[in-house]
């Protein structure tokens, strides 16, 4: 028998389940709030994005390789991290110019 | 087995699986490594091609052009159409198939060690009795600024003029995040008289608020007698 069954091994040599800290993000009036979001290195963490707009909105960061749509007046988690010590920007793709933040992690 | 795997063992059971896995797989083994995710309310419009050369033991097309249009359903889910059409040595170019997709995103992006996907297709020749049905899993997995993708295929074909056939597939994607445009990856591929490894580039580009053209080139070489010297891919996706 072929070993593919071998072949997901290494995507599962970390503790699947560790505690994540949590951040509450809100969109209101296609802005971030808060804009600047301090977490800490080194460590997964989970966004909580509650999107207080009627229409939808995308969180969007290269830095953090997230993209994530959040349907309005909806709640979704995104995770990031581990990051390194350093600023990580993200914006609203619907909304560009106003939906603006950064991560920043100490 | 000890849970979890050291990093160095779960390395060594991917070359086992790869070195295992010469298989009997018909039709294009070189085509595209998918990620586990769906991006909601997304359109997309894609056309992609391979150009190989000749094969020693195997009739393969000398170009294989996919042209799709797929949108998402729901936050999990993907549906593409795609038109294939193939360019043989001996004739010209000629519509060959058309194809349903259906790509579902199993868990949220690093929520857990790896991100997890499933692929749905069946295709169904336009010139003949020839039907496939693949069922795929994706995964993903983040190192720092790299990410690793692999794919695993598994294929059934039968029709009157096709020999019914289970088969197999691998593809693997180690990609360098340098920036959104511009990213250099390194691919490798296996399947029927088909192993094969070699460079991509790739990259997206801003065209407006949710309107990004993604593109993708590279150039795999054959890695033994049976797999075509020289395999070029060339995709343009334009997502809105």
């Amino acid at each position: 028998m072929r070993k593919f069954y071998l072949l997901p091994c290494w995507l599962l040599s970390a503790p699947l389940w560790a505690a994540t800290p949590e951040f509450e993000l809100v969109i209101r009036d296609h802005l971030f709030f808060p804009s600047t979001l301090e977490v800490p290195a080194g460590v997964k963490v989970r966004l909580m994005v509650d999107n207080q707009d009627e229409t939808p909105e995308e969180f969007e960061s290269y830095e953090l390789n997230r993209e994530k749509v959040i349907p309005g007046n909806s709640r979704t988690a995104i995770f990031i991290g581990p990051l390194k010590p350093g600023e990580y920007p993200f914006f609203g793709e619907f909304y560009p110019k106003t939906a603006q933040g950064r991560v920043i992690a100490k | 087995m000890r849970w979890p795997l050291p990093l160095s063992r779960s390395v060594a059971a991917v070359l086992v699986t790869l070195v295992s896995l010469h298989s009997h797989a018909d039709g294009l083994v070189v085509d595209k490594v998918y990620h586990p995710y769906v991006d909601a309310l997304e359109t997309e419009i894609e056309w992609r091609s391979v150009f190989q050369d000749e094969q020693r033991n195997f009739v393969n097309p000398a170009q294989v052009h996919k042209f799709s249009v797929g949108h998402s359903v729901g936050e999990r889910n993907f549906v593409e159409l795609y038109l294939t059409g193939e360019k043989n040595r001996a004739s010209g170019f000629r519509t060959q198939a058309w194809e349903i997709e259906i790509k579902h995103q199993l868990t949220e992006q690093g929520e857990y060690a790896a991100d997890w996907g499933l692929l749905v297709e069946y295709e169904n020749a336009l010139h003949s009795d020839m039907r496939e049905f693949k069922l795929g899993l994706l995964t993903e997995r983040e190192f720092g600024a790299w990410s690793g993708a692999a794919n695993l295929f598994l294929i059934n074909e039968w029709g009157e003029d096709i020999d019914a056939e289970i088969e197999t597939a691998l593809s693997l994607q180690a990609r360098y995040r340098y920036r959104r445009e511009f990213e250099p990856a390194l691919e490798f591929y296996a399947g029927q008289e088909t192993l094969a490894l070699g460079p991509v580039l790739q990259g997206d580009l801003s065209l407006g608020p949710r309107k990004t053209l993604h593109w993708e080139s590279g150039v795999v070489f054959g890695l033994d007698n049976d797999s075509a010297g020289t395999t070029w891919r060339l995709l343009f996706e334009y997502e809105f």
